[in-house]
Parts: C-alpha cells; sequence; structure tokens
C-alpha cells in the first residue's frame, strides 16, 4: 500500500482495543475472493489485484496444500479474512475452540482485516453450515454487542460484521437493521461491512427500498464493502424472492447501489465474491476491473493516475 | 517378492529385510516442474458465505428415507465390480439376497 | 417474546424437520406464511453439507451415481450434524453410515472404499512432516535397526479390508473408463501417505497395516515384524513406507 493510499484512511479508524493493527491493511482498491480454481492463474500472471480475501475454515486444516498456495498468495498480496462459522448471532456461548483456531490463523497469516456476519449458523445440535437470520431487539443487541467484544478481545483487534442476505424476518423484530449494526458498532468499537448486495437482496424480499438502506446505514463505520450476484425467483405469493448466491457477475442494480455507497463513505476496500459455478480468472479479473473504475469515478482525487469524473 | 518372507524373525533376519528395503526402495520428492507439483492439486474448501450451488427455495432437500420408502437404486461404476457366488455385474440378482428388497 | 435461544431452538427444529412449522416467529413480505422462503435456509443447510460430503468421497459417488449418493448422504447430514465449523473435518462417520445403510448392502466393499476416500482427504489435510529417505536409513548399521523405534509422517494412514477395496478405489479414483474387479480376488490393505504435498495410496502386503499400528505405539521394528503372521512380507513393506516417505524419524 502506498503512503498516499495510507493518508487516505482515518488514520483512528481500525484501530483495535489493543490498538494493534496487522500489516500491511487492505487497500481501498478493488479485491477478489480467492479460489482455489484461480490460484494457478494468480501465482504465475499476478494480476494486477489489489488484494484478495479467504474463508479461514477453509484453512483451518493441520496442513498440506491449502495453506501452501495461501501462504504464496500471501507472499504477493494483502489479506483479508471473512469468517463463516462463528455464529456470532448464537444464542449459545461462542465456540472458545473455534476463537482459537482463528486467533492461530490471524497470527500466522497476518490478515489486514477480519470480518464476520451479522447471523447465527451453530446450535446445540451441531454447525448448520448457514447465515441464519436474526430478531433485531434490545436483548439480541446486547447478546451480540458482548460476543463481538469477546472475539476482539480474543483476537487483540478489531473485527468487522456485516449485514447478512435475509429471505425472512421475525416477529418480534423492533430495530431496524442499520440501526442495531450502528448501535453494534457504537457500543463494541467493531467496523462494518457493508455487502451491497445484501442489501439489495433483503430490500427487494421485504420490500423495502435499497437506496434508503444505505441512506441509514452507518457510513462512518463502514471499512469494507462486497459486491456479489444473486438469483430471482418467486416465493408462495409470486411476490420476488432474491437468493443470495454469487454464482452470477454483479447485476447492474449493485452496480448503482456500490456507487451510492461510495460516495457516502469514501474510498473503501471493494470485494468481489463469487463462490459457485466459479467462472474463469479472465471474468472475475474484469468484475475487479469494474470495481476499480467504479472507485475511481467516485474519487477522482483519491486516485491520481486516472480521475475521470464521477 | 524375496526370500526373507520370515517365519520367526531373528536380528539378523530383520537386518537382512532392511538392508535389502533400503536396497529396492527409491523415495523421490516429486520435483517442481508445475505448478501442482509445487503446491499439490488445488481442492475447493467446502465452508462459504453463499447459497451453495444447487440451491434453491424448491423444498429439494428433503429425501424420505423410512425403511421400505427408499426406492433409489445405485447407478454408478458398481456394475463393474464382479459380485460373489458365480454372479456377476447384475446388482438385481444379489437383491433377492437382502431382506426387506423384493 | 420468546427469548434468543428459544427462537434458535425453534427455527432449528423447523429447519430439520418439515412438519415442523417455524410460525410465529417468521414472517414474509407481506406478513404471510413464509414456507418457501423457509426452504431456503432448509436447501442451504442440507444441500451444503451434502456436497461437504461429497467433496470428501467422490469415489463413492462415482461407484453409486451422484443420485444415490446425495441421497444417501443426504440421510447421513439428518443424522448427524457437523459438530465444528470446520467442514473439511465433517464427514469422519460417513463410512460406518454406508455399512448400516441398508439400501447400499448390495455393496459390501463400498465402506471399506470410503475409508480410503477418507484418509486421503485426512492426509491431504494433515501436518507437514519429514519423511526418510533410503539414504537416511542405511547410514545406520542394518544390525541395529531392529532396535529401532519410528515416527511415523502426520499424514500416515493404513486400512485393512476383507474386500479387494484398493482395486475397486485405484479404477474408480483414476481410471476414465473403470475396470472390472473380481471381489473374490481377497481382501487388501492400504497405505496412505502424504510427504510432501501430494497424497499417494500404495498397496501393503497382507499384515502390514498391523505391523504399522504396531510401529505407531512405538514397538521396535523387530517386535513389530515378530508379531506379525508367518507369511509377513517384511522386505515388501518396509519398501513400501520408504517409498512413501511414511518415515519421518527413528530413535532407539
Amino acid at each position: 500500500m502506498t503512503a498516499q493510499a495510507e493518508a487516505r484512511r482515518d488514520p483512528t479508524r481500525g484501530v483495535g482495543p489493543s490498538g494493534a493493527r496487522a500489516e500491511p491493511p487492505i487497500p481501498a482498491s478493488a479485491g477478489v475472493g480467492l479460489k482455489p480454481a484461480h490460484y494457478r492463474d494468480i501465482l504465475e500472471a499476478r494480476p494486477p489485484v489489489g488484494w484478495f480475501e479467504v474463508h479461514p475454515e477453509n484453512y483451518m486444516g493441520a496442513g498440506g496444500p491449502p495453506h501452501r498456495y495461501l501462504e504464496a498468495v500471501r507472499e504477493r498480496y494483502p489479506l483479508s479474512l471473512h469468517g463463516v462459522g462463528l455464529s456470532i448471532g448464537g444464542a449459545q456461548p461462542l465456540d472458545t475452540a473455534h476463537l482459537e483456531r482463528l486467533a492461530a490463523l490471524v497470527r500466522r497469516y497476518q490478515p489486514g482485516l477480519f470480518s464476520e456476519h451479522l447471523a447465527w449458523s451453530t446450535h446445540t445440535t451441531g454447525f448448520l453450515n448457514d447465515l441464519l437470520p436474526l430478531p433485531y431487539n434490545e436483548s439480541t443487541l446486547a447478546h451480540v454487542a458482548r460476543h463481538v467484544s469477546q472475539v476482539q478481545e480474543c483476537l487483540g483487534r478489531t473485527m468487522l460484521l456485516e449485514n447478512p442476505a435475509t429471505y425472512l424476518r421475525f416477529q418480534d423484530s423492533s430495530i431496524a437493521e442499520t440501526e442495531f449494526l450502528e448501535e453494534l458498532a457504537s457500543r463494541t468499537g467493531c467496523g462494518l461491512l457493508l455487502d451491497v448486495n445484501n442489501a439489495y437482496v433483503s430490500a427487494v424480499n421485504h420490500g423495502f427500498d435499497a437506496a434508503d438502506y444505505l441512506d441509514r446505514f452507518p457510513m462512518e463505520f463502514v471499512q469494507e464493502i462486497h459486491v456479489a450476484g444473486h438469483v430471482r425467483r418467486l416465493d408462495d405469493l409470486d411476490q420476488p424472492l432474491l437468493i443470495d448466491s454469487h454464482d452470477t457477475p454483479v447485476p447492474d442494480p449493485v452496480w448503482i447501489l456500490l456507487e451510492r455507497a461510495l460516495k457516502q463513505c469514501g474510498p473503501q476496500p471493494v470485494l468481489v465474491e463469487w463462490d459457485s459455478d466459479i467462472p474463469e480468472w479472465a471474468v472475475l479479473m474484469g468484475q475487479a476491473e469494474r470495481a476499480q473504475h467504479t472507485l475511481e469515478r467516485c474519487h477522482p482525487a483519491a486516485y491520481r493516475h486516472h480521475a475521470n469524473a464521477c | 517378492m524375496s526370500d526373507i518372507k520370515t517365519h520367526t524373525l531373528s536380528a539378523a533376519g530383520v537386518a537382512g529385510a532392511i538392508a535389502l528395503a533400503v536396497a529396492g526402495a527409491t523415495f523421490a520428492p516429486t520435483a517442481a516442474a508445475s505448478m501442482e507439483r509445487c503446491y499439490g492439486i488445488a481442492l475447493a474448501g467446502q465452508n462459504d458465505c453463499a447459497a451453495g450451488p444447487g440451491t434453491s427455495c424448491q423444498g429439494s432437500s428433503t429425501v424420505d428415507y423410512q425403511g421400505n420408502a427408499w426406492t433409489m437404486v445405485p447407478t454408478g461404476t458398481c456394475e463393474s465390480i464382479e459380485l460373489p457366488g458365480d454372479r456377476q455385474g447384475s446388482l438385481e440378482e444379489l437383491d433377492r439376497d437382502v431382506p426387506g428388497r423384493s | 417474546m420468546p427469548t434468543l435461544a428459544e427462537t434458535q431452538a425453534r427455527f432449528v427444529a423447523a429447519l430439520r424437520n418439515r412438519d415442523t412449522a417455524p410460525l410465529p416467529l417468521v414472517l414474509g413480505r407481506d406478513g404471510e406464511i413464509p414456507a418457501l422462503r423457509f426452504d431456503v435456509y432448509r436447501n442451504n443447510v442440507h444441500v451444503s453439507l451434502v456436497n461437504a460430503i461429497a467433496a470428501a468421497y467422490p469415489t463413492v459417488e462415482r461407484l453409486v451415481g451422484p443420485d444415490f449418493f446425495r441421497g444417501m448422504a443426504r440421510v447421513f447430514v439428518g443424522e448427524a450434524l457437523p459438530q465444528t465449523p470446520v467442514l473439511l473435518d465433517y464427514g469422519a462417520g460417513f463410512p460406518a453410515f454406508i455399512e448400516r445403510f441398508s439400501p447400499a448392502s448390495t455393496l459390501p466393499y463400498l465402506a471399506d472404499v470410503a475409508r480410503i476416500d477418507w484418509a486421503w482427504h485426512r492426509a491431504y489435510h494433515a501436518a507437514e512432516g519429514q519423511s526418510l529417505t533410503p539414504r537416511d536409513l542405511s547410514a545406520v548399521p542394518a544390525e541395529h535397526l531392529g532396535g529401532a523405534r519410528f515416527t511415523l509422517h502426520p499424514s500416515v494412514q493404513a486400512l485393512a479390508s476383507p474386500w479387494p477395496s484398493l482395486s475397486i478405489w485405484r479404477t474408480n479414483r483414476h481410471d476414465d473408463e473403470v475396470r472390472s474387479v473380481n471381489l473374490r480376488a481377497g481382501g487388501e490393505e492400504t497405505l496412505v501417505s502424504r510427504p510432501g504435498h501430494e497424497v499417494g495410496v500404495w498397496h501393503l502386503p497382507n499384515g502390514g497395516s498391523r505391523f504399522l499400528h504396531r510401529l505407531l505405539a512405538g514397538e521396535t521394528l523387530s517386535d513389530a515384524a515378530g508379531a506379525t503372521g508367518a507369511e509377513f512380507d517384511l522386505v515388501t513393506t518396509l519398501q513400501t513406507l520408504l517409498t512413501s516417505g511414511a518415515i519421518a524419524h527413528y530413535r532407539f
């Protein structure tokens, strides 16, 4: 990361409870979710991607090829860890063995960012491997805030929390999701990961305006943005039902929302996620270029090299 | 393979076996010729943060399995495994030996 | 208002059992009964876990075909959720499940083939370790080696089967066109190891897995060899261990 890019960041942000910050930080540029299908392309061609992100759970084996590849990628690019297994909204206590595994990976790979989801996935019967929705109320808020603080204490750093894509809502939700996230960030000092696709998916699924959601999102806490694709279905009542499938190019409404978000939160790391039906590398690279272009158009002053007006 | 298929193993027998084994073994960690040779096979991880491939809202996640409600039969390559009792290949033929199937 | 724990317990019960309604906890867009919406979560859970099983057991899937395999894995997932969020550890119990899954009983070798798949999967993710070369071992006077105790590479696993499971595994894992295997050919023993980064699967002489387990338990080479059967082929077994990089250290 250049000194210029570093200067763009508010130096008071992203500092954890211990004040520790791993190097190198994630630059405010386009990154890509790292998939094994692309290890070879990336290591051989060294494409001009700003950074990569992985799900740490896929690297929790003791050794073998996954670590060899990740180490090689990490030597060449900044890395972010995006957890999918912590069940931070789970009613039961956090799995301390899993936290310890995360802490070990953080020590080993020194990621620029660590993020997780505002969701739950573990129950007394086991791990359900999906990001399940939470009722938004005072008691959930206090509970999740305690878990976030516990994670930050254990990892010795600030974490980011991501807004979920949801297919249904809870009858006993009394707090808006944006307000819930804002309150969590204020109470715990955590940052937020704004998933623009999730915002769009939830907006369509629940019949609210995604632009309005972004306008109410607490942008001052945002330190990373995700974009991805989804599929469209119909529910029982022939209402549109979007599914957060991460298996298509980022659709136009999501690109439009990304611009809206970037104008509000300033230049941020923008990740292109593609997790199923993984295309060849060139397709993902094209998506990353479009994300980078969007960043540069929205914040020409921050990217001096080719500053086109937004 | 060798003369040292031992019935009772003397120390000399063990030593001889080791000498023969060492002489006959070749352990050559693969040279770094291609990426796979450098790092190993790249296999996809199973932890993701999206709906998995093949998921939908069609309710296809259930498979009724209550003993005799199961109607599937293996359709893969298992037919090329020759079955005992001078019966070759056909799974149907073996079915008659399995309780609860017809 | 239900507690978070009550809400989640109810949610899980409805996820796992189609006859259990998630209501009145959750609502769709217009406050309607969100059956189809709830199915999205049901499917995400079960399809993704079936996929995790399929990733670890590709040879079993080829043997029985994708439909039977996914049906069988779905029953397994219904019985046993992962106990940690690390899905590369999920599925250790699948071979034992296959053994008692009656629709698969026409394929009595299937569980042992599954065990080789799982050993391969474990070796792939196993810790790094050293591998002694034949040259390392030849530096020690042969007459002393009988008293040596071996530490094996962390990836090493040995399996014994009453069926020609390795032959079945090999042709289904590697051959474009599966070769026929005679089930009456007798049992086979298998060694799985990952020296460096490449998982290898080797045939072990009869008694080889018992010999290996004795080495793992800390017995000397002489004691481990002496405890195996009369027909035990020590030379080939040792050659296989050396060729596969299975021996990490020796000590006296």
